[in-house]
């Protein structure tokens, strides 16, 4: 998947809670909705998401060491497993 | 939490326990390296079998995967027994787990020792397990419910596990530790399972005339959801990774689509899912 960018990185992972969702309208998945306390997706989702993540970012994903904090939206997840990685991308 | 209705049945488990009470440093013969081109799991129980990525391998690749699903399969069982061993000690000696304590006390003996041979293999024979890729948010729970998840979602797991269990530790292709790792496992399992689902079905009967519409359906959806998301941990692609097959997320993709492994899963969950159905624990059946 030849993602590059944050902005591709971060329509992708739109694009994916989304299509997980399914209940949700597109107009409701901003970068900073809260995505399991909203109910977007189910904490048993979570294992595909981060598998979408591990292919986006190429980093296999321990969940022992992972703070669950960093999967609350969007904006968490691509700061904390793309960001540093793409500080020079503009969104 | 609810008495398993026969205070007799908890003594059978308990006095089964103790004439199958093993040391696992004893019970099996670890040498010191195993071939990873002989056969560790089941060719039909591979997650990739029948798809077109295994039809292209060699046996010999073939194989390979297999040994790195059966670190993967033996991975799972730690993942899966960790919080169940968390959760039987923090219900030992609770007030309402009194007339099970006995066998709880059996029931957590035997799942660490279960660790201990799941970790020897990985460890030993690959030099890690795979890391587990379930997470739990903390929620609330209506009277009753968190019991009864507990122990519905352990119910779930070694059921599908033991399937597994049986057929490989009658399997002559495997390797003899790998055959016996599984044999050993599924004579414990036989207790947990007839105790499992003896008490999911009473915590049910129990408290779900007490739990609103909406904690019923959430309930149902969840353990339904909780099968599916059992299922994927099958499909890894580190596992594929390891095996030497390029693209392992596309392959891993194609896996749980592919008609086959669909048909695989309905198959070897039948038992538990028709247990569920039975009791009212599920309403429908989940898409696996």
């Amino acid at each position: 998947m030849p993602v590059k960018t944050e902005a591709e990185i971060r329509r992708a992972l739109r694009e994916w809670v989304i299509k997980a969702g399914g209940q949700a309208q597109p107009a409701e998945v901003r970068d900073d909705t809260p995505l399991i306390e909203s109910r977007i997706i189910s904490s048993l989702q979570v294992m595909d998401l981060l598998l979408f993540i591990e292919r986006l970012s190429g980093l296999s994903i321990d969940t022992g060491e992972l703070d669950v904090a960093v999967l609350r939206s969007i904006d968490t997840i691509y700061d904390h497993f793309f960001g540093a990685r793409h500080a020079d991308s503009t969104r | 939490m609810s008495h398993v209705k026969s205070s007799k049945m908890v003594k059978t488990l308990c006095d089964a326990s103790k004439r199958d009470y093993a040391n696992p440093y004893a019970q099996l013969e670890w040498p010191e390296t195993v071939n990873i081109e002989d056969w560790h799991m089941s060719p039909e129980l591979l997650s990739l079998y029948g798809t077109d990525v295994y039809e292209r391998l060699t046996e010999a690749e073939r194989k390979r995967l297999s040994f790195y699903e059966a670190v993967n399969f033996f991975s799972l069982n730690i993942h899966g027994e960790k919080p169940l061993v968390e959760g039987l000690a923090k219900r030992l000696y609770a007030k309402s787990s009194r007339p099970i304590d006995s066998y709880l006390h059996h029931f957590l003996d035997e799942e660490n020792k279960h660790m201990i041979y799941f970790g020897e293999f990985c460890m030993r024979y690959a030099g890690k397990l795979y890391p587990d890729k379930k997470l739990t948010f903390p929620r609330q729970y209506a009277p009753g419910e968190e019991d009864f998840l507990f122990f519905a979602k352990v119910m779930i797991f070694e059921e599908i596990v033991d399937v597994y269990n049986v057929r490989m530790a009658k399997d002559e292709r495997l390797t003899p530790i790998a055959r016996k790792i599984n044999y050993f496992h599924h004579r414990d399992e036989t207790r947990h399972l007839a105790f499992g689902r003896q008490l999911v079905k009473e915590l049910f009967e129990q408290h779900a005339t007490a739990w609103s519409p909406e904690t019923l359906r959430g309930l149902r959806d969840y353990l339904g959801n909780y099968l599916i998301a059992t299922w994927k941990e099958y499909y890894n692609p580190d596992v594929y990774r390891d095996a030497g097959l390029n693209e392992p997320h596309d392959v891993q993709e194609a896996a749980v689509a592919h008609p086959r492994a669909a048909a695989h899963r309905k198959e070897i969950s039948a038992g538990c899912v028709r247990y569920l159905l039975q009791h009212g624990m599920l309403t429908e059946e989940p898409c696996l």
